[in-house]
This record gives structure tokens, C-alpha cells and sequence, in this order.
């Protein structure tokens, strides 16, 4: 057995600490419901996260949820961007195991980490992560220094270059500033599911709270194999995916 | 003496003039409405009608930064206090029935922040007109 110095002891301890609030505030959930009232703030008892199942999910699947993404929040029609200028809120990546030339195809937007390296490089605090998740830039702060599209290893955000109007009244959009996937934060917090998610028919993509032991999405965690993507980085991921 | 008279009579016009010039901004569609039927706008409790129309023309841009704070970061959402409800009430139609943006020339937040000399930056993100499902 390894022997454990100071700092092990204290790294292991904590993460063991951290484990067991988790099980107790997913306890509390059972009785309580978590947010009784729309004008509560929201609290870290839940993390909202999503599982993608690559295996079940068609490539007209994915563009699908493109497309309810582009609906939703309006983007997608900017005139005068061009090339990487665009928005990209949600891709289709393709991706090709080379030994096996297995080739899967998969959506992938802001996986809303635990610990966003976005967030960590914002200098003006505008890239902020919800106490349930949820990782979001406040567009009343963001310089559009563009730091944290260099720091997101999924490339998820974007940028807006050009002067937009007739934006959808809950999703503000603006130049000058960047923005991403939102995880529909807006419906989140009515209690119904993402635009991307209700998009598709099968159960290819479950959405839910990970903390909430009756969630489907816990379930599903518990019993199939998924990963996060780079989940070297240990950012502890909202948004997994199994079949890759 | 005449040259004196001249400039009197100069500043007295202007001042005229600049008295003509401070007219009511254009309340917008609904808004008017609810004025007509008599109704107490942003009436608060404690507060005369008036002094709460005067709390919310100095007041509103700290009511409303105060509240998106709490929107966006603790996902606090209804009660009064939301730019698309100003906008809902204070957007006017035009002679083929569209909406006027609210921050046009001569629209409600326009008419004020433009004789202050504020910047009216809401609307460079926000939607200008009531949402469109409406």
C-alpha cells in the first residue's frame, strides 16, 4: 500500500468531506423540493448536467439540436461574420478512433464545468460560474477580451462581431461581447429542459440534476460507462458522453 | 444700449423657446393606455403616486442593475422590476403597426437620456421591441 505524506492525507480527506456533503444535500433534495419559488436564488444542492449517448444519437439528431439551439437564442443568422467569426453555441464534431477507424459523431457545446478555466481567466469577473453549475458570462461586465475562448479547451464560446437587432427577449445578445451555450438557463429555471435536449425523441440525451439520486441522469451515470471529454483536465465536466 | 437690448431680448427668446422645447416623452403605446384609464403607474406603497414617478425616472437605472445582477447570477426571475416589461409598456407603434424601437430618436428612453447627455447602452444587447410572440 502507498504510504501517504501530509498533503495526500489532507487532498484525500477533503475529497471524502466534499463526497459526503454531496450525498447529504442529495437527501435533503428527496424531502425538499430545492426551489420552491422562481425569486429564490438558486443553490448548489443541484448541478445541472447532461449525458450524450453517442450510440444512440443520429447525426440528424445532432443537427437537430443545432438547429432548436439557433431557434432558441438567435444566432446563427449574423450577416457580416465570416469563417470563425460565427457563432457556434453547439457543434457536430466527428470523431475517428485511427486504430479502428470507428467514427462517432457527437454534439458538443459548453460542458459547463466544475472548475471552468474560463472563469478562472476572466479579468473582470464577467465569465461566472451559478451556484448550480451553470457557467454563464455576464454580458454587463464582459470587455470582450476574448481570454476566456483562448482558455476553454472545448472551444465552445464565441464572439459577437457585428451590430445585431431583434434579439430574443430572454437572450440578450450584443458585439463586443462573447457568449455560449447558456444550457437554456432561462427554461432551466421555469423547470423545463434545455432547447437541445427536447429536440430529440429518443433518450439519447438525458438532462437533469447529477446531485439528485432519483434523477434519470444519476441513474443512467451510476449504471452505464461514460466519460468526460479531456477529462485529463480535471474539470469535472456537466456534460458527458458515453459511446466515445 | 440698443446692443444690450439686443442680447436681452436674444436670451429671453431662447429661454422660450427651451421652455417649449421641455415637452412630456413620448409614453409609448400602453403606457398611454394605462395613464388614460387613470391608473397609478410604478406606484409604490408608502409613496405618493408622484413621488414614486419621480423615484422611478432618478432611480431606475440602479433598480434595474440590481436586479439583472440578481437574474443572472442567483437566477432570481419575475417580479416588476424587468427591462422587457419597460419595454413591453413603453415601445409605440407606428402608422403600418410595427414597433418602434424604444431607443429611437424621439421614443421614450431616448427623449430623456439624450437632453441629459447619458448613454442609453441597454439596447445594444437587449431586444428594442416587445417580444415578438406578442
Amino acid at each position: 500500500m502507498k504510504e501517504l505524506n501530509r498533503r495526500d492525507f489532507i487532498k484525500t480527506t477533503t475529497a471524502t468531506s466534499a463526497g459526503v456533503v454531496t450525498i447529504a444535500s442529495g437527501i435533503t433534495l428527496t424531502t425538499y423540493a430545492a426551489r420552491p419559488k422562481e425569486s429564490d436564488p438558486v443553490t448548489n444542492e443541484k448541478r445541472w448536467g447532461m449525458l450524450i449517448d453517442t450510440n444512440k444519437l443520429t447525426e440528424s439528431n445532432i443537427d437537430d439540436m443545432v438547429n432548436a439551439c439557433q431557434e432558441e437564442h438567435g444566432w446563427g443568422n449574423e450577416t457580416h461574420s465570416t469563417g470563425d467569426q460565427k457563432a457556434g453555441w453547439i457543434k457536430k464534431v466527428k470523431v475517428k478512433d485511427k486504430a479502428t477507424e470507428r467514427i462517432s459523431n457527437l454534439a458538443l457545446m459548453c460542458q459547463h464545468c466544475e472548475e471552468p478555466p474560463c472563469v478562472d481567466v476572466c479579468p473582470t469577473n464577467a465569465s461566472m460560474k451559478r451556484e448550480d453549475g451553470i457557467v454563464l458570462v455576464d454580458r454587463h461586465l464582459c470587455i470582450g477580451c476574448r481570454y476566456c475562448m483562448m482558455a476553454c479547451p472545448y472551444d465552445a464560446r464565441s464572439f459577437v462581431h457585428e451590430t445585431l437587432t431583434d434579439q430574443k427577449t430572454h437572450m440578450p445578445r450584443g458585439k463586443g461581447t462573447v457568449e455560449a451555450c447558456t444550457m437554456c438557463v432561462h427554461k432551466v429555471d421555469k423547470g423545463e429542459a434545455p432547447a437541445c435536449v427536447a429536440s430529440v425523441n429518443s433518450d439519447a440525451v438525458v438532462f437533469g440534476d447529477l446531485y439528485d439520486p432519483t434523477s434519470k441522469i444519476n441513474q443512467t451515470l451510476k449504471k452505464v460507462q461514460s466519460t468526460q471529454i479531456r477529462a485529463d483536465l480535471n474539470l469535472n465536466t456537466g456534460v458527458r458522453y458515453s459511446g466515445i | 444700449m440698443s446692443r444690450l437690448l439686443i442680447v436681452f431680448l436674444s436670451v429671453m427668446l431662447s429661454s422660450v423657446v427651451a421652455q417649449a422645447d421641455h415637452h412630456i416623452p413620448n409614453l409609448g403605446e400602453k403606457a398611454t393606455e394605462f395613464k388614460d384609464e387613470g391608473k397609478e403607474a410604478h406606484k409604490r406603497d408608502g409613496m405618493s403616486h408622484a413621488a414614486s414617478l419621480i423615484l422611478q425616472r432618478k432611480m431606475h437605472p440602479e433598480l434595474l442593475s440590481h436586479k439583472r445582477d440578481k437574474t443572472l447570477r442567483q437566477g432570481v426571475r419575475g417580479g416588476v422590476i424587468q427591462l422587457n416589461k419597460c419595454v413591453e409598456c413603453h415601445t409605440s407603434v407606428d402608422k403600418n403597426g410595427e414597433f418602434i424601437p424604444v431607443n429611437a430618436p424621439d421614443q421614450f428612453c431616448s427623449t430623456c437620456h439624450k437632453k441629459v447627455g447619458t448613454s442609453l447602452d441597454c439596447f445594444s444587447c437587449h431586444r428594442t421591441t416587445p417580444a415578438e410572440e406578442m
